[in-house]
Parts: C-alpha cells; sequence; structure tokens
C-alpha cells in the first residue's frame, strides 16, 4: 500500500506494538494517517487507491472523512499514542526544562516562506528558558536557515521520514518523544502533529509567531485552524484543556489491543 | 360426528396454520371445567383436546375437509359458515382465538368484523366469557411482510380487505368496540410474535410501565425462531424489539387478544398476568409484580429453573450494535469484552446487559461456543454501519471483534450460515448495493494501479538505461556517447531551424 505508512516509522512502531517484527513491518492493507490534518486524514494530494480502507487518528477525522466520501475509515488512534503507551515507564525519567519550538515546515512538495529571523526574535523574546529549535530535515539541509537557528539555540532534526520506503528513520518517534520529554514547554508558529505530541508528552504547548506560508497553500484552511481549536494557540494556553484537546485529536481512548490491531491491519497473528 | 349448518366449502382445506401454541393452551386450561364452549374457526388439534378436557365442546369449521379431518373424541363439529350458526345454542364460553376472518365461506353474506362479533355474542349465555383475538393490519408482522395483503392470491381471499377492513386498529379501541356491543372487556394481552402462535402474551399496561427493556429482549427472542429463515422485509426481530423498547409493543403488536363476558359477573373467568412468556421445549413462564416494584419470572409450565428475578437491563446485541453505529470504539470495546469474560458462550441476542452485570434472559437456552462469531455475523451481512468497514469478511471481522474483547486468540468456530437468520429483503438490497460500490471501487483501483505501474515501468526503464550505461561493454558506452552526440547535433540543428 502507499509508501506513506512507513513516515516517520509508523508501521514499524505498529509492527512493534502488535509483537511483530518492527524492522520488517507487514504490507498494511489501508492507508495510515500519517499527520494531523483538517481533511479526511489522508491529507491533500495522497494518491489513493479507490475502495482501500485509511486508518484515521480520531473519531472526529473519521466523521470528517465520511462527509469528504470516504466512507472506509477506521479510527485506530495515532502510532506516537502506541509508542507512548509502550513506552510510558519512562515518562519521568530526567528533568524538563526549556521548550523545544518546531518552525513551520514545507516538504518535498512545497516549501515555506517566511522570515526566519524576525521569528526567532520573537521566540526568544517569549521563551524565559532555553530553546530548542527542531528542524525538519528539509529546513534542517538548508544551511542557510539552519544556522540563523543555531545562533539562537540548540538546534535538533528528529530524522528523515523517509520517501518510497527508503531512507526512513525508523527510530524517528522515538527521538522525539525523547526530546519532548527533556522540554517543559512545546512551542510552534502553526498548531501542528508536532504540538499534540508534545502536549500529549507532558508539555504545555503554546502556538504563536508569523505562521508562514507554504507555497501554493489554503489560507482559509489555516485561519479555521486557529478558529476551530483555540484551546490550543496563544503564548500560554491552558496545559490542561490543551492537553485534553491534543489527546481527542490522536484519539486517546480508541488504541486497539495488538490483536485487534493486528487484524484491522491484515497482519498475521 | 360433523353437522352441516349451511354455507360450508366442500373442497378447500384451510392453508395457512391454526391458532395453537402453549400460551393459548395455558389460557384454555384456566376456563371452568364441566361447561359447554364454542370453539370458532381453525384451532391447533392439542388446543381442541385441551379444551375438550371435561368440557362439552361445539367447533365451528368452514371447510369440510378441515372438518373431516378433526380426530377428537366427543366434539360436536358444525360445518358451515358463521351467519348459519343456530341462535338458538348458548354456550358459557366462545373461543375464536384464530380471529373472525376465516369464519366466513363465499355461501354466506360477507359479515364485518362488528357483524361476526354479534353473531358470537348471540352463541353466548349471559356472564358467557369470549376469547377473541383480532390481528393487527399494522402490527410488526404486517411491516416486516413481502407480500401485499390486499393483493393476496389464496384461496380464501376472495375479498382482501386488509389495513381497509373494519377490526379495530388499536388495543383501546378493541375494548371499546367490544364494550359498546354489551362485552366488556375483561383482560386484554398483546400478541406477539405472529396471531396465530404467540410466544409472548403481555398486557397492555406491561408494555406502558412494565419492564421494557426485558420484554424488548423477549419479544425479540420470540420473533427469531418464528421468523428463521422467512422472507420478511426488515428484521422482525429489532422491529419488534424497537416497537416494544419506545412504548409501542401494544400498538404494534401483531394482535390482540381480549377476554371479554357477556354481562359482568365476580372474578374473572380467565385472568392474564401482566406478561405469559413460551420458551424453548413447551415452557412457559409469568411475569410477576412485587409489591416493591421488582418484576421476577415464575414457571407455570417446564423447568423451575425459569423461576427467579427478572434480570434488569438491555439486550447485550441491542447494546453492541447502538455502539457500533454510533462508532462508540470503547464502549463497544467495554460491552465485547465484558460479555467475554462473563457469558462467552451465549448468544447476544440471550444477554441483558446492565451496567457491569450480564446475565442470560433465557436460561433454559442452550450454550453456543460460536456465540462471538454469530454477532460477527449479524454485524458483517445484517445492514449495520460499524468501525470496520473496511473489514467485509465475517472470519477476518470476527478476529478483530476477539481483539477488541481482550482475547489474544480468537475462540471462534465459523457460524452456522444463515441459522436463525430471517431472510431480509432490505439486506438483499443492501448487499447488491455494497456489491456495486465494490465493483466501481475495484475498477477504479484497476485503473489506478495501471496509472501507477506506468510511471514505475518509466522509471525502471530510465534506471535500466543508466544502469546499462554505467555497467556496460566499452562498446555499448562508445555507441550511446555516440548516440547522445548525435542527438545533441539534431537537437542544434532544429533549433538553429526555428530561429
Amino acid at each position: 500500500m502507499h509508501h506513506g505508512n512507513h513516515y516517520y516509522g509508523h508501521a514499524q512502531v505498529l509492527a512493534g506494538y502488535c509483537g511483530l517484527d518492527p524492522d520488517d513491518p507487514p504490507r498494511i492493507e489501508g492507508y495510515l494517517q500519517h499527520g494531523w490534518n483538517v481533511l479526511d486524514g489522508l491529507g491533500g494530494g495522497t494518491p489513493y487507491a479507490p475502495g482501500s480502507p485509511i486508518f484515521v487518528w480520531s473519531e472526529r477525522t473519521r466523521r470528517r472523512a465520511w462527509s469528504m466520501g470516504r466512507p472506509l475509515a477506521t479510527v485506530t488512534g495515532a502510532p506516537f499514542l502506541y509508542l507512548l503507551r509502550s513506552e510510558s515507564d519512562r515518562a519521568d525519567e530526567g528533568e524538563r526544562e526549556g521548550t523545544i519550538w518546531y518552525p513551520f515546515h514545507g516538504w518535498e512538495g512545497q516549501q515555506v516562506s517566511g522570515d526566519h529571523l524576525r521569528l526567532i526574535d520573537e521566540i526568544t523574546a517569549t521563551e524565559a528558558g532555553p530553546v530548542t529549535f527542531c528542524l525538519y530535515w528539509n529546513e534542517y539541509r538548508d544551511d542557510r536557515i539552519r544556522a540563523a537557528y543555531e545562533h539562537a539555540g540548540r538546534v535538533v532534526c528528529h530524522g528523515y521520514r523517509g520517501y518510497m520506503r527508503r531512507q526512513t528513520d525508523a527510530r524517528f518517534l522515538h527521538k522525539q518523544l525523547a526530546e519532548l520529554r527533556r522540554h517543559r514547554r512545546v512551542a510552534s508558529n502553526r498548531l501542528s502533529t508536532a504540538i499534540l505530541y508534545g502536549a500529549v508528552a507532558g508539555c504545555a504547548p503554546a502556538v504563536y509567531g508569523d505562521p508562514m506560508h507554504l507555497a501554493g497553500e489554503d489560507t482559509p484552511t489555516a485561519e479555521r485552524i486557529r478558529r476551530e481549536w483555540p484551546e490550543l494557540h496563544g503564548t500560554g494556553p491552558d496545559p490542561d484543556r490543551a492537553r485534553a484537546v491534543a489527546l481527542a485529536e490522536l484519539g486517546d481512548g480508541h488504541l486497539a489491543s495488538p490483536a485487534e490491531l493486528r487484524a484491522i491491519l491484515g497482519w498475521p497473528s | 360426528m360433523i353437522t352441516l349448518i349451511g354455507g360450508e366449502m366442500p373442497e378447500y382445506a384451510e392453508q395457512r396454520p391454526p391458532a395453537g401454541g402453549p400460551l393459548y393452551r395455558r389460557l384454555i386450561d384456566r376456563l371452568p371445567t364441566g361447561i359447554r364452549v364454542l370453539i370458532a374457526g381453525p384451532h391447533s388439534g392439542a388446543l381442541v383436546r385441551a379444551v375438550a378436557d371435561r368440557r362439552e365442546v361445539t367447533l365451528l369449521l368452514r371447510s369440510r375437509p378441515d372438518a373431516e379431518r378433526v380426530d377428537v373424541r366427543d366434539v360436536r363439529v358444525l360445518c358451515g359458515t358463521l351467519s348459519k350458526l343456530a341462535d338458538t345454542d348458548r354456550y358459557d364460553a366462545v373461543i375464536a382465538l384464530d380471529g373472525t376472518g376465516r369464519l366466513h365461506s363465499p355461501e354466506g353474506p360477507p359479515l364485518d368484523w362488528v357483524e361476526s362479533v354479534r353473531v358470537l355474542k348471540r352463541a353466548l349465555r349471559p356472564g358467557g366469557t369470549l376469547l377473541l383475538a383480532v390481528e393487527n393490519e399494522l402490527g410488526v408482522h404486517r411491516l416486516v411482510d413481502p407480500g401485499t395483503p390486499t393483493a393476496a392470491r389464496a384461496g380464501d381471499a376472495w375479498s382482501p380487505l386488509g389495513e381497509f377492513g373494519s377490526a379495530p386498529g388499536r388495543p383501546d379501541r378493541l375494548a371499546a368496540a367490544l364494550g359498546a356491543e354489551g362485552l366488556p372487556v375483561a383482560a386484554l394481552a398483546a400478541v406477539w410474535p405472529l396471531p396465530e402462535h404467540p410466544a409472548l402474551l403481555a398486557t397492555p399496561e406491561t408494555l406502558r410501565y412494565g419492564p421494557l427493556d426485558a420484554l424488548a429482549a423477549l419479544a425479540s427472542a420470540a420473533a427469531a425462531p418464528a421468523y428463521r429463515e422467512r422472507s420478511v422485509l426488515s428484521d422482525p426481530r429489532r422491529l419488534a424489539a424497537a416497537a416494544v423498547r419506545r412504548g409501542l409493543g401494544a400498538e404494534l403488536a401483531p394482535a390482540w387478544l381480549a377476554v371479554a363476558q357477556l354481562a359482568t359477573r365476580p372474578g374473572q373467568a380467565v385472568p392474564l398476568p401482566p406478561a405469559l412468556i413460551a420458551g424453548p421445549g413447551g415452557a412457559v413462564t409469568e411475569l410477576v409484580k412485587s409489591p416493591d416494584g421488582t418484576w421476577s419470572r415464575r414457571a407455570v409450565q417446564g423447568p423451575g429453573e425459569l423461576t427467579g428475578p427478572l434480570p434488569s437491563g438491555r439486550l447485550l446485541e441491542e447494546r453492541l450494535l447502538t455502539a457500533a453505529l454510533g462508532h462508540d470504539l470503547p464502549g463497544l470495546r467495554r460491552l465485547l469484552t465484558g460479555w467475554m469474560t462473563e457469558l462467552p458462550n451465549v448468544p447476544a441476542g440471550n444477554v441483558l446487559v446492565d451496567g457491569d452485570r450480564y446475565a442470560r434472559l433465557d436460561p433454559s437456552a442452550p450454550d453456543r461456543a460460536d456465540a462471538l462469531a454469530r454477532f460477527a455475523h449479524t454485524l458483517a451481512t445484517g445492514g449495520y454501519h460499524h468501525p470496520w468497514p473496511g473489514v467485509t469478511d465475517v472470519a477476518r471481522l470476527t478476529d478483530v471483534l476477539a481483539g477488541a474483547a481482550g482475547l489474544t486468540t480468537a475462540p471462534t468456530p465459523a457460524p452456522t450460515a444463515g441459522d436463525e437468520l430471517p431472510d431480509i429483503r432490505r439486506r438483499h438490497e443492501e448487499q447488491l448495493d455494497a456489491v456495486r460500490r465494490r465493483l466501481a471501487d475495484a475498477e477504479d483501483r484497476v485503473r489506478f494501479y495501471e496509472v501507477e505501474l506506468g510511471k514505475r515501468e518509466a522509471e525502471l526503464g530510465r534506471a535500466k538505461v543508466q544502469i546499462a550505461a554505467f555497467s556496460g561493454s566499452l562498446g555499448y558506452r562508445a555507441a550511446k556517447a555516440g548516440l547522445g552526440i548525435a542527438r545533441a547535433a539534431r537537437n542544434r540543428i532544429r533549433n538553429r531551424g526555428r530561429k
């Protein structure tokens, strides 16, 4: 099925959860939602083989997918939550300090345009503690952008999400979880998957600063996100309310047991 | 001994089954002995024999072949049409549990319902009892019937009025109509699931103020065997349960049974409990309400294990379907887990769930090791949305449900195909739609894969050229380079030509 199932090592995480070899996840009979979005779970432009099941993170997304003509959606919850569940014993290891900041990123098909220096100024003026900037591989590989952030703090990258099942960093989510657990706050200039992950991994989330723009982006969607999820926006939203919203968006309470997940994904028991 | 009273049907034998069953038998047993009884219309041999036990019985049948087949001793048989019934004979009780529809022949005047009741009334002695069943033309049995009663082709459908007939259409109107004829109603019960063979008799009060969830479960359980493999429009089990649970159990019952008396006298000749239930193997229980308001069951026939408190809560199968339709995955998993922990071998249609309590509805029903697989079958083929729409195979859906129930291995023998399920027309439509959708998807998918394959083949072709260029022989590489130079030269010439 679609190579997007392997982005960020999602298929690998689920295979491990199901008691199968995480280095060699079986083919998934359908499409895994690979990032938080306000569409049908697949995100715009994903080539979809008609009649294939899609595995979405939340019930809200499933309902939306239905309304968009994608009836074959099953709520499985985000792979990150499965990882969080299996790594829950390490939740309280070590001290948390500062903020991990995820500047809005582009990808192979769309580049972000905006003033990174001005954004950095706003971040350093807002954040009290040390800031770790987590750049997506797209920006991390851009020496000019990376240097700008390196002047202001520590810069990390969780890895390459992979493309056509090649160069996938299967430990992407593990690295991300480890980084999130080192920080008190998680922030970005857009509400995005990383903010939701951070909120459920124990960070106080914040969304502020110049939202920047993706090439060819649908601006009403970005505005809708700000309007629909106010609990996560601002420099210091209420962490408890934000966490509850993030948990719902990632499908907390909907995670399947390993046996159920194997049967859903068409994997051997 | 047969007396031909006139208007008999010499060749015609009744085509539908007569009224009968253990619940009617139970009512008959409550009649006093030593009385004169008229049984009007087709009733089962067992029922006639039960009445004839220590009572003087006259049987009225329109069909001569049926009259000749009566093999109950000491029963006088009158063969003919109702209007020919002599008004000189009087009886202590008149039993018309088949209704009035099959009392008339083509030879007699077409009496309507009230006129028929008047004839039956004339046969009663003062203080006499009338046991009369009235079919509900808008009952659930009609709503699920794929046939059209007003276009029936049966041999006795010479005037098929159906819902245009004059019989009362509600239990309270039935009581009022009989009262207006001087036959005050002493007791009334709704008949489920079929008019001629009740498995649940419940009074309208019970169906309004009683334990509706349990009664709904009982109505559904009663409908299951009655409709096994019968062709229906929609599932009578669900419709019966929904009607009862929503407080419409009396109004949508397939028939009503009225116990009326010609002038009242102290006491009831045939008392009706709040509800009478027939179980498998002829067992009969009745519902009893205790002074503190709780409900219990009492076995009046059959195994004593049926006696005890009535379990509270709703039918598990309905709770599961509700959760599935609402895409309430956590709720569905909780129910499945509780069920598989408490009563893994009891079919979901025989389990009542109240909070965390799971109880058998009918303790005498046998266990089934394939209970979970049977529910998977219902979910996959019964026309229900569920949270796993991509899983269309029953065996795989059973595995999913087992996983959702917290079972690590699925103890899932395959369900017996079609077992206990009515043949539901709406489901045929749905299945046809589903097949059409899947076929259209499959065709689209083939086109999608063709495009994908085209892209991959193009990529492969480019890769092959590169591989050949880098790993091929020196001659090949020279030729390839020459070809490149030639192509460049051609392009230059072309470009120059355009300028």
